[in-house]
Parts: structure tokens; sequence; C-alpha cells
């Protein structure tokens, strides 16, 4: 399954210390050589501070349990340098937590003004703070770095060349902490700031590249993610550009996240647009089983790349969670499409296609009709599924439309509305200018 | 007069005592001029001055017309001569008893040996204009025929064509100003009497004695003045030349007898020089090489770098006057060089004189919109290779635009020259294309012709490469695009080999190369001009090999369609030809939507070939002014480049066909249906409006046949007009995998078939049986299918399928006639909220295109939109809603109709 592993394309766009994570999993898959994943983690984690984790990785790769001289040394660099940074802090932290009591804490204003006067605060304090933040996270620190990220979130002003560092820093720290409530948080306030900056085209392209990458982490773990994952990736024209220019293998994630989740069924058919588009660019189990299902309409192709999917997802990190999910939207995806064209289908057939065993189907199927899902009766005599599918009477293409004419000249009316509203609020306002 | 002759006389005039002589001899005769002019004042003319006056000024401009070899003026004025003859017969015969006057003897015999001369030279007569050589066969017979009433006269005259001139000489400078245009010629000839040889040879052989008389002429006075090219006659303009040079009137009063002195010192002298000549005749012409350069130099100047430079200035600063000799700057400039060869004065300076020497080439043709001539352009060529070769030899040599005069440097390493290789490679190839479409394309010269293309690509290569080592990111720029222009319509087989994995994949190949020019040109160009182009090149490269996805997303990303209109009409022509390719390319990968979007810009306007600048169409409103032609006459294509348009309307066609015939069957009763294709809709309607149709012949014919054998889903039939003998050989067999594209056409005429087939007769049935379908249209069932499912899924068939029967169920309902009409209001209705939101819209402005996204950004979104619209010049939003989509589609179809007509007009305008 190592053709389909993206792990090696997403971890460009990941943070080091991001990726242990996944190459963690990557171990435990047995896809890759483990010995020579270790070695690549080993390699990896020698470029941070983290010795700990370099002593462990050199224990699973049975290298001498010594501690080499110069890690020896560095951790002793490490741990001094530490110090002395906690110690150029230490005052402001001190009088953060006197103030944090007080009232001062109330917004960011009054506690910058509070610290500057109370506390001979200087832009150098907040300068170590970023360092220790930074040294602590290269550390593996990443509870306490939070914290001091926190602070310098707080006073520094967005202007500062270090706040675009320290909104990525946080987002990883809280990602790396499993936080992911405030995690979201720091995804929504970093997504702003990018979209608000005065990048260049190609840095704002790279700026949201990672972000896109990051956010999956995020979105597949926060309970609310599923929707927003939609809302990013497939309707802000930024990030699909994004997608589309830099990252294609990001599709996978975007529609099994499409797929897992069944209130968003019309956002399927701008999934597969986009889709159909980047084919020629991107394509594996995932995409290739909408692409038979609704643009090919090719049952069984359907069903072969279904079980196709099953082992990628069992592979891929970011999405492992949601493969029982998975496996019965897209059962249903396609037992719904077969509905729409079909009036009447064999059991059998049917279980063939989804992948299941006759009695299961028609004990899913009945489960289906009972929860008022599916109009439709089953023949146990000939084992048929039939359809109560009425043609669309005149009448009610007629209400079909005139359904969606009210919807829109409301819309229409109502956008005038606003449009005029804020005209006057704004002659209005005019007119105080005088005064 | 050859070359040879001229060297050799040249040669001659070595001893310096004989140049002031010459010069002297021409002082006198320009006194004599003035003096003569003072006389006409004076005179009180007589019937004979005026006749003979008459006569003279005629000769006059015989001879004129026959230095610039002008042989139809010549001839009219030949007749001139003849007829004012005849009035001046009688006064003749009174007055000199009825003897011929010498001067019009001579014109005569001058006359002849021009004829003669320019009649021998079959080189030149083979140059000759058309006019010319036809009046050149008349003025012969007729001088023939004239002459043969003066035959006595002209033998006589030519066994001593000088003793008697001077008497004559005397005779008319004192009586008429006449004479003086003969005795001046006068000069010229006498010499010729003074050689034994012609005075030996026969009046027959009146043409080689002539020209040697001619090339002594040259000795008497063109020796200062470095000409090569005269004939007899030209010295008398020269001092006529001089005459107005160095008008000086005050030692107006000079004795005649002196000059006449002079005069006879100079014959003898001559007689002399030729019976030396006589003996070592054609030694003297070995020596002619090393005599050379005291024509440019002092004799025994010292030539070095700054002199040759002064003589370079001197030389070019006579350039685009008027009177200068472009010719003769060309060859002075060559010899220039070989000088400064041979004196080993540093490369720089050959360049120099190389880059002089191309911009002399280019000054010698003053008209821009008529090519130079052939071996002008080879010779360019040379100088053009040979000078980038000394530039790419010598690293220290810098040659740039931004060198000024004052700072150039020829002395020492690194050497400073002033010019732009790059404007000179640019012309060299502009001036190629000129020669290409001034030869018929159908001819061996055309093709000849095309093999020089070779190098002109190795010329530019040579530049690249020197503008690679040392030029601005501009100029680079500037020869990639030259570079670029010629590679672009190149069809390289070994990139689809590449692609299928025959090469491996380290092989360069023409995209490669084009894929490295064109994105230095992108990074780096900041006009906007260059980059647009490398684009369409680009795509269309792309396009030609069949990388659909590559050249479309070029096409999108580039935003080409938005502002294309305001290009130049050359910029315009590329687009153009960029999208016919395009489509071509769309219809070859099996996308037929998209080839019709592609080309029904091109084809909607029923004139693609003036669009794609391949030929002039006859304009029906208004005449084009000479003008307006000539430019247009500039813009077209060469051959070689052309698309085939017939092939390009074949696939317009046949895509059309294919997306409008299921359309018409699916929406046989709607009111509002609308037409995809208007050309397509044209053809079919004009062979409906026939009694009787016949078996197809053209092309056209073809595909209507094959659409109506498709209405009644009999796609044999249709796959049997489309793809056939007569097609194959027309069309099909155009492309490079002509098998593969002919079988994804019977595919698509299968697949459509059977949708147009389901559409029109699926209210006869209750069920069909979808293993039958799959047999009558030959398709696997699995397709079928997926083809019916489709239809379902779409709501353009209302039916379902029937698992184990294997059936497709119908059930349409038709509505009633109140529900049908209500079906019409809701639409009409529709109509109008339509109409607001569109209002809206505009007052608002069009919010999606604020903003300055880049170029990269803005794909995605755009391409979301194109495809929503299924139109590429996508404005509209999809919101989920089939009609909608389909109106919108419909209304981008008009706007762009309305943005072709725009364009076409504009091109039309220019």
């Amino acid at each position: 399954m190592a053709n389909f592993d993206l792990t090696r394309i997403n971890c460009q766009f990941l943070d080091r210390h991001l990726t242990f994570p996944l190459l963690e999993f990557l171990c435990g898959k047995e896809i890759y050589n483990q010995q020579e994943l270790l070695e690549y983690i080993l390699e990896t984690v020698n470029k941070t501070n983290m010795i700990d984790y370099t002593m462990d990785t050199r224990k699973r790769l049975n290298l001498s349990q010594e501690m080499p001289e110069e890690l020896v040394q560095r951790k002793a660099e490490v741990l001094a340098t530490l110090k002395q940074l906690q110690n150029e802090v230490a005052p402001i932290m001190k009088a953060t937590d006197i103030l944090k009591n007080g009232e001062s804490m109330k917004d960011s204003k009054t506690f910058v003004n509070a610290l500057q006067k109370d506390y001979n605060f200087k832009v150098e304090h907040l300068e170590s703070a970023y360092k220790l933040a930074k040294y602590l996270y290269e550390c593996g620190n990443y509870q306490e770095s939070t914290s001091y990220l926190y602070f310098c979130l707080i006073v520094m002003s967005p202007n500062d060349k270090n706040y675009l560092n320290v909104l990525w820093g946080k987002l990883a720290a809280e990602i790396l902490t499993l936080n992911w409530n405030t995690a979201l948080e720091d995804l929504t306030r970093l997504r702003d700031y990018i979209d608000n900056a005065n990048f260049s085209t190609i840095q704002a392209l790279q700026q949201r590249t990672w972000l896109i990458h990051w956010s999956v982490l995020v979105f597949f773990n926060h309970p609310k993610g599923r929707d927003l994952i939609i809302e990013m990736f497939l309707y802000k024209p930024l990030y699909l550009n994004a997608i589309q220019t830099m990252c294609p293998h990001i599709m996978r994630y975007l529609a099994t996240a499409v797929v897992i989740n069944r209130t968003r069924r019309n956002a399927l058919k701008d999934l597969i647009k986009v889709i159909q588009q980047e084919s020629y660019t991107y394509r594996d189990p995932i995409t290739e089983f909408l692409e038979c299902l609704y643009v090919n309409f090719d049952f069984e192709g359907a069903r072969l790349k279904l079980h196709e999917c099953q082992t990628v997802i069992l592979n891929d990190f970011f999405i492992v969670a949601c493969l029982n999910e998975f496996v019965e939207d897209a059962r249903l995806m396609i037992f719904e499409t077969f509905c729409r064209i079909h009036q009447c289908i064999t059991i059998s057939m049917l279980a063939d296609k989804l992948n299941m065993k006759p009695n299961e189907a028609e004990c899913w199927i009945v489960n289906l009709i009972r929860n008022a899902r599916l109009n439709a009766k089953i023949d146990s005599k000939l084992g048929h599924v039939v359809m109560g599918t009425q043609p669309l009477s005149p009448y009610q293409q007629l209400v079909e439309k005139i359904d969606s004419l009210s919807m829109r000249s409301e819309h229409l009316a109502g956008l005038i509305e606003r449009k005029s509203k804020q005209k006057q609020n704004q002659e209005s306002a005019d007119s105080w200018k005088y005064y | 007069m050859s070359r040879f002759f001229a060297n050799g006389s040249e040669s001659e005039s070595e001893s310096s005592e004989e140049e002031i002589q010459a010069t002297n001899f021409n002082k006198a005769s320009a006194f004599q001029f003035s003096d003569d002019e003072e006389e006409v004042k004076r005179v009180v003319r007589s019937t004979k001055e005026k006749r003979y006056e008459n006569l003279t000024s005629i000769i006059k401009t015989i001879r004129n017309h026959k230095k610039i070899k002008d042989i139809p003026n010549t001839l009219s004025s030949f007749e001139d001569l003849t007829r004012a003859y005849q009035k001046a017969l009688p006064v003749i015969s009174k007055e000199e008893n009825g003897i011929t006057p010498r001067f019009y003897i001579r014109c005569l015999a001058e006359l002849e040996d021009f004829i003669n001369e320019v009649w021998e030279d079959r080189e030149g007569r083979k140059n000759l204009s058309k006019n010319n050589s036809k009046s050149l066969g008349t003025l012969r017979q007729k001088v023939r025929k004239y002459i043969k009433d003066f035959e006595d006269d002209l033998s006589r005259f030519r066994e001593a064509p000088d003793q008697e001139s001077e008497a004559e000489d005397e005779v008319v400078a004192l009586e008429s100003d006449g004479g003086d245009a003969g005795d001046d010629s006068d000069a010229g000839v006498k010499p010729t009497e003074a050689v034994p040889k012609a005075v030996k040879s026969a009046p027959a052989k009146a043409a080689p004695a002539d020209d040697d008389d001619s090339d002594d002429s040259i000795d008497w006075d063109s020796d200062s003045e470095s000409e090569t090219e005269s004939s007899d006659d030209e010295n008398q303009y020269q001092n006529m030349r001089e005459r107005f040079l160095k008008r000086t009137t005050e030692k107006e009063e000079k004795d005649d007898d002196k000059r006449k002195d002079k005069r006879k010192e100079q014959k003898t002298k001559i007689r002399k020089r030729a019976e030396d000549d006589e003996d070592g005749e054609w030694e003297t012409v070995v020596k002619g090489h090393v005599v050379e350069k005291p024509k440019m130099f002092e004799k025994d100047a010292e030539i070095d770098v700054p002199l040759v430079l002064a003589k370079l200035l001197e030389i070019m600063s006579a350039r685009g006057k008027k009177r200068t000799d472009r010719r003769l700057q060309i060859d002075l400039l060559f010899e220039l060089r070989d000088i400064s060869d041979q004196h080993n004065l540093g490369t720089a300076v050959s360049v120099k004189i190389h880059f002089n020497i191309i911009s002399a080439i280019y000054d010698y043709n003053q008209k821009i919109s008529e090519p130079m001539k052939l071996e002008h352009w080879a010779l360019l060529l040379e100088v053009m290779q040979s000078m980038m070769k000394l530039l790419l030899a010598n690293a220290d040599i810098i040659m740039s635009e931004s060198v000024a005069e004052e700072h150039e440097e020829y002395a020492t390493s690194p050497f400073y020259v002033r010019g732009c290789p790059l404007a000179a490679v640019e012309r060299l190839d502009d001036e190629f294309v000129k020669l290409l479409k001034e030869c018929d394309p159908h001819s061996n010269d055309y093709v000849s012709r095309l093999k020089d293309e070779v190098n002109v690509v190795k010329t530019i290569e040579l530049v690249l490469q020197y503008f690679e080592r040392s030029g601005t990111n501009n100029e680079r720029c500037r020869i990639y695009l030259r570079k670029i222009e010629h590679l672009y319509y190149k069809f390289d087989p070994e990139v689809l080999k590449k692609k299928r994995g025959e090469l491996p994949a380290t092989t360069s190949t023409s995209v490669d190369v084009m894929d490295k020019l064109c994105k230095f040109i992108y990074a780096k160009d900041d006009t906007d001009r260059i980059r647009t182009r490398a684009i369409l090149a680009h795509i269309y490269h792309h396009a030609m090999h069949d990388n659909w996805f590559q050249a479309r997303d070029l096409v999108l990303m580039s935003h080409l369609q938005d502002n294309i209109d305001a290009a130049d009409p050359a910029t315009r022509i590329l687009y153009n030809r960029m999208m016919a390719n395009l489509g071509l390319c769309a219809f070859r990968q099996g996308n037929v939507k998209d080839a019709h979007h592609c080309l029904v810009d091109l084809m909607v306007t029923g004139k693609p070939k003036e669009l794609l600048a391949q030929g002039l169409l006859p304009q029906r409103q208004h005449e084009r002014s000479a003008e307006q032609e000539k430019i247009e006459k500039q813009r077209q294509m060469p051959f070689h480049m052309h698309i085939n348009l017939e092939l390009l309307e074949c696939v317009y066609l046949v895509s059309a066909m294919l997306l409008e015939i299921p359309y018409i069957a699916a929406h046989e009763f709607d009111a509002r249906r609308r037409m995809i294709s208007k050309t397509f809709y044209q053809q079919l309607r004009s062979s409906e409006r026939q009694s009787l149709v016949g078996p197809p012949e053209s092309m056209r014919e073809h595909v209507v046949a094959a659409a109506k054998a498709m209405r009644c889903g009999n796609w044999q039939a249709c796959a049997n007009f489309i793809v056939n003998k007569k097609m194959n050989t027309k069309v099909w067999d155009l492309f490079y995998e002509s098998d593969r594209v002919r079988e994804m056409l019977t595919k698509f005429i299968k697949e459509e078939s059977l949708r147009t087939y389901l559409f029109t007769y699926s209210n006869v049935y209750t069920s069909i049986s979808i293993p039958s379908l799959a047999q009558m249209y030959e398709l696997p069932v699995p397709k079928v299918h997926s083809i019916i499912s489709k239809m379902i899924i779409n709501e353009e068939l209302m039916a379902s399928l029937d698992d184990p029967s294997e059936t497709v169920g119908m059930h349409r309902s038709e509505p009633s006639r109140l529900q049908a009409l209500a079906m019409q209001f809701v639409d009409k209705v529709t109509n109008l909220v339509d109409v607001n939101e569109k209002v809206f819209d505009m007052k608002q402005g069009n919010f999606f295109q604020r903003g300055n996204m880049g170029n990269r950004g803005d794909r995605g979104y755009n391409r979301n939109q194109n495809n929503q619209g299924g139109n590429w010049l996508g404005q509209r939003r999809d919101r989920n809603n089939r009609n909608r989509n389909q109106r919108g589609h419909h209304k981008n179809n008009q706007d762009r109709q309305q943005q072709q007509q725009q364009q076409v007009q504009t091109i039309d305008e220019e």
C-alpha cells in the first residue's frame, strides 16, 4: 500500500515536531522497513533538542545503551540555555502571576499598560519570552511553551515581526498537546491573520498550503471539524486554489470528510467537479470511488474501489479514525444512488455491490426502511427490493420550480434592503460629520 | 560593366601624374560647362539651333535613362528622338549638306551598344522586371530597323569616332550649347580611338570595343571617385555632379586652346599607356588586390585602429543621405573589413565593421513592406553569423546598445562596441518571413526558401548564446521569444514517444525547451506583450502535443480571455491560432464539449480564415483601401505555419453534431430550446431546404448527412458518414494518431446516438431491455447501464431501471394543456427573476473580479466557474439549479458571440 501513502508528501508541509506522530504511526503499520523508519526518526529528532526522545529512538534501534558523549554534552548545554532564558523571563512572569488575579487581566491593552507601568516591562523581555517559548517547544515541552506563547500573543502587537511565528508555534503546541478546542481557536486566528496580511501571492500561497496541512490534523479530531473542513477547503476559493495548485493530494481528506458528513450531501456535487478537474494530477481510491459512483455510475467499479479505500484509510494517520464511518456512509451512498435509478433490485445483487452478505444486507435495508430513510418494500419471495418511487407529476414539477423562485426573490429583496440600509446609515453618518 | 574590368582599370590609375591630369581635365570641362551656360543667354537662336537643341536634350534624357537602365523610358525617348530628327531633317539637309550630324550618329551608336550590352547580359536580363524586359525587346527591334538607314554613317563613325568629333567639338562649342553634351562625352570616347585594337575592330564587333573604351573612360575621371560601375557616358555625369559640387565661377574665361593642349597631352599619354597595356595587359589585374587600399587610404598610410574607425565613420556618415549609393557603401564596408582583417586590427574593430555592414544592408532596402533581395538576405545571414561567432569566441567584447558612442573601446580589452545584435537578428527574422510570404507557397521556390529556416534558427541560437552570457533580462526575454516563435508551431514526435515511455525520461524534447524558455520569460519579463506571446505559444505547443490539461490550465490561469481584445492584432492572431489548436487538442483527447467551446469563437463568424490570418477574404460591404490591404497582408502567416481550415471546420462541426443532436432530441417540444451552435444549424437547415439531397460530396455534406442519421439513432450510418475513405483523406489522416481519433469518434457516435434514440423514442416504449440496446449499439452492457443511469440522475429521462429483468421502465406523463401552460408561465416568471438578479448584480458590480488576486492564486476559482457554466468565459456561479445553469450557459454564449463580433470588428477596423 506504499503507493497510496501520503506521509512523505504531507511531511514536507508539516513542522518537524508534527511529523513525529505520523512517523510513529507508520512504525506500527509495517508498510515500510521498520529499521529505516527509525533511522529516519532519529535523524529528524537529532535536529531538535529532545534528547530523551533521541535516546529512546536509539534504544529502539538497538544502538549502544550508553549515552554518547556529545549527547550528554548537548543535554547539559540545553539545560543551561533553558535556565538562562528562564532567568531572563522570570521577573516578568512573576509580575504576570500577580496581575493575573487582578482586574487588569481583562483585556490585553490594560494588561500591557499595567505591566509597563508597574513592572518596568520592556520589549527585550518580550523577545526573551518568545525565545524561551521556542526553546521549550524545541525541547518537546509543549505545555509550558503554550503558556509563554499565550503571554506573547497577548502582549505582542500584531505588527511585530514575530507575531506570525508565535501564531504558528501556538497552533503546533496546541496540536501536540492534543488541545483541540484551543487549537481550533488558534487555527481561525492564524487563518484570519494570513488572509489579511499583506503577503506576496507566492508567500500567501505557501502559508495557506501549510495551514491546510496543519488544519487537517485539527479538523479530523475536533467534533466540529467535519463541517469546518468542507467549509474551508471547498468553499473558500483561496484555499481551494491552494489545494489545486500546491497540494492536490489534500483531495483525499476533503473527499473523506464529505463522504462521512451526511448532512452536507450537496457538497458532493461541487467536490466531484473539483475531483474531475484535478483527476490528471491526483487520484487515489477514495477520489476514484466517488468518480465511479457519481460520474460513470459504475457500481461494480465503486465496489472495488470501496474495498481499496478501506486499506488506504487504515494506513493514513489523519483519517484512520473515520474508517468505520466511511465504509458505512459509502455503502449508503451506493445504495441511495441505486435507489434513485432503480425501481426493483435483487437483494443478492445489492449485497454483492455493498460488500455484504445477503442476510446482512437485508437486515441493513430493513433498518433503513424502518428509520424512514427509504420509501421501499421488500419482496422476500423473489428476494427483491421494490422502490416506492412515483413519477414526478407535472404538479410537483411546478411546485418545485415555484419553490426556488420565492426563495430567490426573498434573497434578492433582502440584499436590496440591506444595501439601502447601508446607504442610509452612511448618509446619516455623513451628515453627522458636519456637526 | 563587369567588375573585372573595372578593377583592372582601377589598377591602371596608379600614377599620380595621371590622376592630376584627370582632375585637371575634369575641371576644364566643368569650366566649359559654366561658360556655355553663360552663352545660352546671349545667343539668338536660329532654327538649326532650336532643332539641334531639341535633339540634344532628348539625347541627354536617353543617356539618363540608359544610366539607370530605365528601358521603357529609353524607348519612349528614342521615339521622341526619331520624331525630332524628322523635324530637323530639312534644316540638316540645308545646313549640313545632308550629312547627318555627328552627335546624332554617336547617340545612335551608343544606344546600339547599350542595347547589345544589356541583351548579352543574360543574368541581368533575367533579373529585369517584366516591364523592362518587354520594352527592351521592342527597343532593340526598333533601333535595329532605324539604324539601317544610317549604316554608312555609323560604320564611318565607329572607325573614327574621334577625329571628326574634335572638329565638331569646335563647331558645336562655338555654335550652340547643345554641342556641349556631345563635346563632353567626347572626353570619354576619345581614348578609344587611341587603342589600336578598337580602331582595328570592325563595326560589327563594336560591343567589345565599346567595353574597352568605357573602361578607359573610368580611368579618366573616376579613379578619384572610386566608382565601380559606369558606362562611357557616366563620366559626363560625374562631371556634371562635380560641376554642381564645386561651382566656381571666378576662373571663367579660360582658353579653349589651353584646354585643347592639355587634352592632346593626355591623349598621347593614354596612347602610350594603352600600348603598354597591350604588352602586359593582364598582369596589371593581378596587382589589383594590393593596390586596392589606396582607394580607401593614403597609399603609404599606416593602417591602424583609429584610421580604420575614422574611415568607417566617414563611410557611415553618408548613410541615409539621398545621393548615397547604397550598394557602393556595402562594397566599401566589405573592403574595409578585409583591410582591417589583413592588418590584424583586432576582433572588436571587425565586429564593429560587421555590424555596420549589417545595417548598411538593411539600409539598402528602403521600403519596409517589401522584402529585401534574396542575395542580400543571404549575405546578411552570412555576415550575421560570422559576427556572432566573433562575439561568442571573444568573451572580452561587449556589444550593447547601452554603450555610449564616446565610451567605445577598440584598442584594449575589454572592448566596448555600440550596437545591438538583437535588433539585427530580429530584423533578419522578419525579412525572412517577408521573403517567404513573397513566393508562391505551392512552388519549389518556397521549399528551397524554407530550407533557410534552419540557418535563421541557428543564427538566433548564436545570438541567444551571446545574450545568455551577457545580456539583461529584457534582452534575453526578447531573444527567447524569437526562438519560441520559431519553435512553437513545430511538431516533435519525440514528445509523444517520451510520453508513452518509448524514450527515456531524460531526453530533452521541444516541450522541455519551450518550458524552460517560457518559464524564464514568465519570471523575468516586465513588458506584458512578450509574456502574453510566450504564454500563447506555450499553450499552442502543449496543445499540439496533446498535453491537454497543461494547456487548459495555462489558458485558465493566464486570464487571457479577459483582455485579449486589448492586445495588438498580431497577438490576437496568435490567440486565435492557439484557440484553434487547443480545440483540436481537446477533440483528439475526446473532450468534445471543450473542443466545441474553443472553436465556437472562431467558427461562428464564418471567417476563420481571416481570424487566423491565413488569407484575405473578399469583403462585401466596402472595399479595402490599398493601404489597409497592405497592412493586412503584412499580418498574414507564412504558409508553412497555417492550420488546416477544413480540419478545423470538420472538427467543429462534428463536435457540434455530437452535442447538438441529443440536445435537439431531448428538447424537441421545449419552447425555450436554444441552439448550441449556430453554424451547425445553418448547415442543417440549408440541407433541409434542398428539394433533392444527393449523396454527400464535401466534408460539410458528410457531417450533415451524419447528423441526419444520428437524429434517428442510426449510429451505423452516422459513423459511416463521418469515418470513411473520403473523409479520411480529407480530414482525419491529418491527425498524428488518426486511428485512435477515429476509434474515439466511433465510440462517441455510438453513445450519443443511443442517447438520441432514447430521447426520441422513449415515449413509444413502456420498457426497453438493456442488453438489446447494448446489442443495437454494439456497446458493452455496463456502458449502456451507465449512460442510462446518468440520464436518469440528471432527470433527462423519466425512467427507472428494473434490475431483475434488466430493463428500463419509462414513466413519462404527458402534461395536460393547462399544466403545460402553467409550466410556461412559471418559466416566464423565472426569467423575470433572473433578469432582476442580473440587474442587481450589475449595479452591485461584479464582486468576483474585484481585488487583485495573483495569477496563480486565481486559478482554481476560475476553473470552477468555468466548469459550472461549461464555458470558457465563465462568469456566473452555479446555484445547483439545472435550469438556471442552462440559461446561464446560454447567456454566456450570447456574451461570447458579442465579444467575438467585437473582436472581429476590431480586427477589421485595423
